[in-house]
């Protein structure tokens, strides 16, 4: 099993989310934010950054994360992101579509563009994914987009090639969502994300 | 800034915040500063700290006495969240409320609420149809306390403590109070209305220390 990390903001839906023992059993380390640099992270293979981090703390936690990335780590990178700190960022702020599912031939306007990516067998499902998205990213050339918006707009996509680690990116938030008792998909998309975040093959 | 009362925002500083994506407060009564410089803050001339959604828990906790000290001295504090830590005077951990249809996110004004006077059931329970954005839960109140709103089974999602402390708590199991504005619905009443309560109970509690 991966070692994941993951950075606790100490805000309430992160609270919820991370210590929720069926999601927290796969959390070697929680590391509390303001924390953050002075923990050591040498020992694991997944770092989890969630989506709603104090921006002054995540700026200043950038260094420290592309430094775990470019040692052969996986970084998720959950939900919008306002403040450009990913590997060659390119983020699209959009409005928030969430009554898609009550509209006459409802689409969620979400594409599964890879279905045969190990995430996508056995792990996680579209519906499992689906909710809303706050935005989309474009990302670099040789990136892996897994889902995408209708228009090519990524909503979660594999960075293998920008640094020397491996950078997992979604627009999705499900980290809010569960944390906040809202949107039950988020709930499904956990608890095939930690699974495979542990065991499955990255890329 | 209210011209009447100095009111102090703590900024979680997230990306939500950054465009009012969730909820925008459109005025300019409070100050605002970032949720990790209220430890330095000077609170003499403070009579309110709003502490919203998204604030990090785990460091009001630290601040916990000074949060209480601000109470003493005939002060407001209101939270708008899902408490999970101990350091808001007499209020208690949050509970989520149970679903079973989308009747269970309703919730009531009481009818000598002047924050929610003319705010509807059906305003508050949906946007764009969808149900939940309001309230998904309450927190155990302290048995004087004032309930402002409750869900059908009557648990408390807006209460008003005035007995644990000198003070005045309000308590408020959503999102910002101030951030409800310029939806074209009886939501937008919440607004100036719970400004104006501010003012008032300021106002009170002021009267209360030179008597």
């Amino acid at each position: 099993m991966r070692k994941i990390g993951v950075i606790y903001s100490g805000n309430e839906s992160h609270y919820r989310t991370f210590l929720e023992p069926k999601f927290n059993q796969y959390i070697k380390k929680l590391i509390y934010h303001p924390d953050f640099l002075e923990t050591d992270i040498d020992d694991l293979d997944v770092l989890i950054v969630p989506s709603q981090l104090n921006h002054k703390l995540l700026l200043a936690s950038v260094k420290k994360i592309q430094s775990f990335a470019d040692k052969g780590g996986i970084v998720v990178a959950f939900g919008p992101q306002p403040w450009s700190w990913l590997p060659a960022q390119q983020w699209e702020e959009r409005p928030t579509n969430f009554w898609w599912w009550l509209e006459k031939d409802a689409s969620s306007g979400l594409v599964l563009q890879q279905p045969k990516h190990p995430l996508f067998n056995g792990y996680l499902t579209l519906a499992d994914c689906t909710w809303h998205q706050h935005g989309v990213f474009w990302p670099p050339e040789n990136a892996d987009i897994l889902i995408s918006t209708e228009d090519g707009g990524a909503v979660l996509y594999i960075d293998t090639t920008s640094t020397g680690g491996t950078w997992i990116i979604t627009t999705l938030d499900p980290d809010f969502h569960f944390g906040s008792y809202f949107m039950p998909a988020t709930e499904r998309f956990f608890e095939g994300f930690f699974p495979y975040l542990a065991y499955g093959k990255i890329s | 800034m209210s011209d009447s009362i100095s009111i102090l925002k703590l900024d979680p500083g997230h990306a939500f915040g950054v465009n009012g994506r969730m909820q925008k407060d459109t005025g300019n009564e409070s100050k605002i500063i970032d949720q990790y410089d209220f430890a330095y803050a000077n609170l003499e001339n403070v009579d309110v700290i709003l502490i919203p959604n998204f604030i990090d828990q785990e460091f009001l906790y630290s601040q916990r006495e000074k949060i209480a000290a601000f109470l003493e001295e005939k002060k407001i504090v209101v939270y708008c969240g899902h408490l999970f830590r101990e350091w808001l005077p007499g209020c208690g951990p949050f509970m989520p409320q149970l679903i079973r249809s989308y009747k269970d996110y309703e919730v009531f004004p009481n009818a000598d609420s002047s924050i929610f006077q003319g705010v509807t059931t059906e305003d508050m329970t949906f946007k764009k149809g969808v149900a939940g954005f309001f309230a998904r839960g309450y927190h155990h109140a302290p048995e004087d306390a004032k309930i402002l709103l409750t869900f059908s089974n009557g648990k408390a999602v807006t209460y008003v403590d005035r007995s644990t402390t000198n003070g005045t708590i309000l308590v408020h199991a959503g999102r910002d109070l101030l951030g409800y504005a310029n939806e074209n619905k009886s939501t937008d009443l919440i607004r100036p209305q719970f400004l104006a309560w501010l003012e008032a109970e300021v106002q009170s509690l002021k009267e209360c220390t030179v008597q």
